[in-house]
């Protein structure tokens, strides 16, 4: 793969990265795996397990006994809140770094993960 | 939108707000499929990747993904591909890629290893650090880093 594929540099320190894809395209190997290859360079990474069939714990490298109690973002971080215009929109109303250090898990490298939870679809918001 | 994909907007939004995500990594495995996504994930991400397998179906969701992105002013969609297990696949999937503008960045080998870690219920990256498939991840990742976009 020559260098000449990637696209050209926009200042940015740290990478943000949403990887997307079939069901049993690889997507959450890919994610799991470069966020720890990620780690390995000596960078802090938060990997967010954004899937409603979560599995990125595995991959990750998560102990099973530990991925076991790993608990969801509840919905209650999220508000719904009427805007000036009327509308009413969710607002997240937490503390986002205690949110990261309260429900996020370690695995291995450093890697900190959060599992957004497999919630069923119809719910507010 | 289903509360999850709020909630996991509003926490990088807050992420970002607080400029924790200057000198940390983000890594989000998305959904599969297209219902999460939208212009709130999308504004908290500097890249959005989409993985490709060489075969019509994946490479036909992983298009639309893309029109949709494109659409919902989320940006370029980039791809790596997965799977590829020989030049016939990787010819399949790059005059694809070519004719629908996707930018390739990255190719992934079909690797047997990945399903051997998958059985035994170990991270690919512990249980064959060396393989192909973590080799070609390796490499993306430098070009990441390498590359001061984020």
């Amino acid at each position: 793969m020559s260098d000449a594929i990637m696209s050209a540099p926009a200042p940015s320190r740290s990478l943000r990265l949403a990887i997307a894809g079939k069901g049993g395209s690889g997507k959450t190997t890919i994610s799991g795996t470069l966020a720890r290859l990620l780690a390995q360079q000596g960078r802090r990474v938060l990997a967010v397990d954004a899937d409603t069939n979560p599995n990125l714990s595995v991959t990750l490298g998560v102990p099973a006994d530990r991925a076991m109690q790993i608990t969801s973002l509840p919905r209650s971080l999220m508000e719904r809140q009427t805007q000036p215009d009327g509308t009413v929109k969710p607002v997240f109303v937490a503390d986002a770094l205690k949110v990261v250090a309260d429900y996020g898990a370690d695995a291995p490298d450093g890697v900190r993960l959060l599992v957004m939870g497999a919630v069923g679809h119809g719910g507010a918001g | 939108m289903c509360g999850a994909h709020a909630t996991v907007r509003g926490l990088l939004g807050e992420l970002v707000a607080r400029s924790a995500l200057d000198t940390q990594d983000l890594v989000v495995d998305m959904e599969a499929g297209l219902e999460h996504l939208s212009r709130g994930t999308g504004r908290h991400v500097s890249r959005f990747i989409a993985v490709l397998e060489p075969y019509y179906r994946s490479m036909e969701t992983v298009r639309r993904i893309g029109d949709l992105a494109k659409e919902l002013g989320i940006g370029e969609m980039q791809v790596v591909t997965n799977k590829i297990r020989n030049d016939d696949d990787r010819t399949v999937i790059r005059d694809y890629c070519a004719t629908h503008r996707l930018e390739i960045i990255g190719e992934v080998p079909y690797d047997p290893t990945l399903l051997d870690a998958e059985r035994a219920a170990r991270p690919p990256i512990d249980y064959a650090p060396d393989a192909p498939a973590i080799r070609a991840l390796r490499e993306l990742a430098a070009r990441l880093t390498g590359d001061a976009r984020g």
